[in-house]
């Protein structure tokens, strides 16, 4: 009997060792996200779901910081000359995930293979760079055609990334076989399914804490929500509005919110009749009451009077939010001489459920000052090809505009009537933002487009409700998980789980 | 009609479908507005990097010449190349199909087993206590749409009392992982399928109870299992096309299902396909689709003749 007992613990203690890796548990992190990647290489995408599994995979030359200024990564530091269009970058020691060290020629090829129009979508945000030449083995200098203060966020930015010079050369596959100098590597990519990465034992700025963590895709908020609650995941980076209570309220979950740099806003077709009055434009902002929106729909943010997102250094202190005026708002619309029979055709963005429900709220507000709208869903690719894009079939949309590391990403377009779908049109806006551009200057540069937000306040071709609350939601065992502001990538580097 | 000369001309029928449903659907996704350059650039990209992708997939040329390339490509084997995945489309669809494969055909042999069950227990006495309650079973498993029955599943065996995992697919564990992953998808998929199966079954053993042959079986003294048999013998040529045309609904089925669940099959991909205007694979998973389809009722076709001895030598 006695035997038997031994034997039999003894058989689940080696059950136990089996199972488990040498030194305890294996500890994965576990994110329930709702948009999957459509490739892992960080230079051939624009798509935000992308990056935000990339930043784990690839390390860029400089990152952004939680409170958004730009830090060294891979350089260690960089200096630009008094003219701005030299730009010299100290390299810190790293190995690529498949052995070979990083040096100065692979910045060369990653920074020529990114401004080829050809692979990435970004190109254009190098095209200031008129050569990288490889000093040494650690020191890169960017010759500029023109100073381009823009070009730090770009390399900030996940498409800024550092890929290995021999595998570009190979023509290697980045896009299902990541080869970076990250934190993590891929160990799997079951498309709709999930992305698992593996901790690098020899990332250069220190091992992570968690061996592994798997993102899932679960595109249903309400089940992502769920599985939180069930223990399923770790953490949830899309919470439905309308479960915000209860993950606020359980004791086991920690609901974050912070401010993001997302402006949501009611598009407005300018060419259209009526539309194209800056009078009605203004009027249509007074008869929305913004904060409501934000509060019902988005579940809460901050109100913006311009194309800016709130806290934004950009944003000139004096342009306020329009306010809910509808009286003023009423007689605008008489003035600019508005019938009473006006009908606004206003197209909304399938599955956007969030913008879907802000539309209808702008609907009864619009109605409320004799404006009656009707409303058209439309699906994702449709709203692409159709309102954003094509023939910018639409009165009034909404959508989100997220955030960018440098204004340039933001206004790029604006003043220019066909660059945008809004078809604003302010060549003066255009001038000015051609030469913010350019100018290394920072004061010099914050005048230019406080002119350009502060244009984009008196004459809107939007009605701004203002910057959304990004808010995520994880269990209270996680620790040290972020998502990085306006590029809202995932940040698993210094993850714990107790 | 011999056996080749059948063969023949099934093989001809799904030759001229496939090129019907491959024309319709490259046309109808074609006409959407919105492409996958669109898509895939967003919001965030500027007119000439939305072009220079247009160029990069071929996409400025005439619907008419990608669609004679896109056959051109097939007559050689060649499925093309995903423009969301940037992979071949036959690499993707293989990763894919043993997920809704095993879904599919797990939730066809639940329906039948639970649907021939059921439909028998409640035609042996017609008007008892098992008949309505299989009635009531059918009614709620028909009239219940699968997205919300697999969202209560969902709620009730992996939130509410956590005896099941939540979705997808496990990262690890092997066989007995994928088999629990796979209960509550299987099950919502083969509900609605065996409620319509005991209802034929019903109906249709109560009708050929009722026949002469039968009751001269009963005359001859036959037990209840004699009887039984007889009664499968004569009935199961007529509900084999039943159940062929049940496992071409169960690819429509897997649609809504791999979404309720967050499994990667098929029907995720194609679902996805179409959002990012993905054409080469829109057509493939359909061409996929359309071939499963004819083969199941092929093999309908072949199992009812050898089942149906006026079919096989007529």
């Amino acid at each position: 009997m006695h035997r038997a007992v031994r034997s039999l613990a003894r058989t689940l203690a080696l059950t136990v060792a089996l199972a488990l890796p040498a030194g305890g548990v294996a500890q994965t992190l576990v994110i329930a996200s709702g948009a999957q990647p459509d490739t892992l290489d960080p230079q051939a995408t624009s798509a935000t779901s992308a990056f935000q599994i990339a930043k784990s995979i690839y390390d860029t030359l400089v990152e952004v910081a939680r409170d958004g200024t730009i830090q060294p990564l891979l350089a260690e530091s960089w200096t630009v000359d008094e003219a701005g269009t030299t730009w010299t970058f100290t390299l810190n020691e790293a190995t690529f995930h498949d052995g070979t060290p990083f040096d100065a020629t692979d910045v060369v090829a990653s920074l020529t293979r990114i401004a080829d129009p050809d692979v990435s979508p970004k190109a254009d945000e190098f095209e200031a760079i008129d050569a990288v030449v490889a000093v040494d083995a650690r020191t890169v200098r960017l010759e500029l055609s023109r100073p381009a203060p823009a070009l730090l966020a770009s390399l900030a930015s996940g498409w800024g990334a550092m890929l290995p010079s021999e595998k570009l050369e190979a023509g290697h596959d980045f896009g299902t076989d990541p080869v970076g100098t990250g934190a993590f590597r891929l160990d799997t990519w079951v498309r709709d399914g999930y992305v698992r990465l593996e901790a690098n034992p020899d990332y250069f700025a220190g091992a992570p804490a968690i061996d592994a963590a798997e993102i899932r895709f679960v595109t249903d908020a309400a089940v992502q929500a769920q599985g939180l609650l069930a223990g399923d995941f770790h953490v949830i980076a899309d919470p439905a509005t309308a479960d915000l209570p209860t993950l606020e309220t359980n004791p086991d979950v920690e609901l974050v919110r912070e401010p993001s740099g997302t402006v949501l806003v009611t598009s407005i077709n300018t060419r259209r009749p009526y539309l194209e009055d800056p009078r009605v434009r203004r009027a249509l902002n007074l008869a929305v009451d913004a904060d409501t929106v934000l509060e019902v729909a988005y579940g809460g943010g901050t109100p913006t009077g311009t194309f800016m997102e709130p806290g934004s250094p950009w944003l000139p202190a004096d342009v306020e939010p329009y306010g809910y005026d509808p009286e003023r708002a009423r007689a605008l619309l008489d003035e600019a001489g508005v019938p009473d029979d006006l009908t606004l055709d206003m197209a909304l963005p399938q599955p956007y459920e969030v913008h879907v429900q802000a539309g209808q709220i702008v609907q009864d507000m619009l109605g409320d000052v004799g404006i009656d709208v009707d409303i058209r869903v439309v699906e994702w690719g449709v709203w692409l090809g159709e309102v954003y894009g094509g023939p910018r079939d639409f009165d009034l949309t909404v959508i989100g505009h997220t955030g960018k590391l440098d204004p340039t990403g933001r206004l790029g377009g604006y003043g220019d009537p066909d660059a945008t779908y809004t078809g604003w049109d302010d060549p003066e806006a255009a001038t000015l933002l051609a030469e913010a551009a350019q100018v290394s200057d920072r004061a010099t540069r914050e005048a230019l487009y406080a002119d350009v937000l502060t244009r984009l306040h008196d004459d809107p071709p939007f009605v701004y409700f203002g910057a959304s609350n990004r808010s995520y939601a994880q269990r209270t065992d996680v620790n040290g998980f972020w998502i990085t502001p306006l590029l809202d990538s995932f940040d698993l580097r210094s993850v714990t789980l107790d | 009609m011999g056996l080749p000369v059948y063969l023949l001309r099934t093989l001809g029928a799904l030759a001229v479908t496939a090129v019907l449903v491959a024309t319709l659907v490259f046309f109808a996704t074609d006409a959407l507005p919105g492409d996958a350059a669109a898509v895939r650039t967003g919001t965030d990209a500027s007119d000439a990097a939305r072009a220079a992708i247009r160029a990069e997939l071929g996409l400025d040329a005439p619907a008419y010449a990608r669609y004679a390339a896109w056959w051109g490509d097939l007559l050689q084997g060649d499925l093309g190349t995903s423009y969301r995945e940037r992979r071949p489309v036959a690499t993707i669809l293989a990763e894919r199909l043993p997920v809704t494969a095993a879904l599919a055909s797990f939730a066809w042999l639940a329906s039948l087993l639970v649907g021939v069950g059921l439909g028998l227990a409640a035609a042996a006495r017609p008007g008892s206590a098992v008949d309505r309650g299989v009635l009531a079973f059918t009614t709620a498993g028909l009239a219940l749409p699968e997205f919300w029955v697999g969202f209560v599943l969902l709620l009730a065996f992996a939130v509410t009392w956590p005896v099941l995992p939540l979705l997808g697919l496990p990262s690890d564990g092997g066989l007995g992982a994928w088999a629990t992953h796979l209960i509550l998808p299987v099950a919502t998929l083969a509900l609605p399928r065996a409620a319509q199966l005991a209802r034929v079954v019903r109906a249709t053993a109560l009708e050929r109870r009722r026949a002469d042959w039968m009751r001269t079986v009963r005359a001859k003294g036959a037990g209840p299992l004699r009887q039984t048999r007889h009664l499968a013998a004569n009935a199961l040529p007529a509900l084999l096309p039943l159940v062929a045309l049940e496992a071409g609904g169960l690819l429509t089925g897997t649609i809504v299902v791999e979404q309720v669940f967050g499994l990667p099959g098929l029907g995720a991909t194609l679902i996805g396909a179409i959002g990012a205007r993905d054409v080469p694979v829109v057509q493939g998973a359909t061409l996929l689709a359309v071939a499963v389809y004819v083969l199941v009722n092929v093999a309908a076709d072949l199992a009812q003749a050898a089942a149906d001895p006026r079919v096989r030598d007529a």
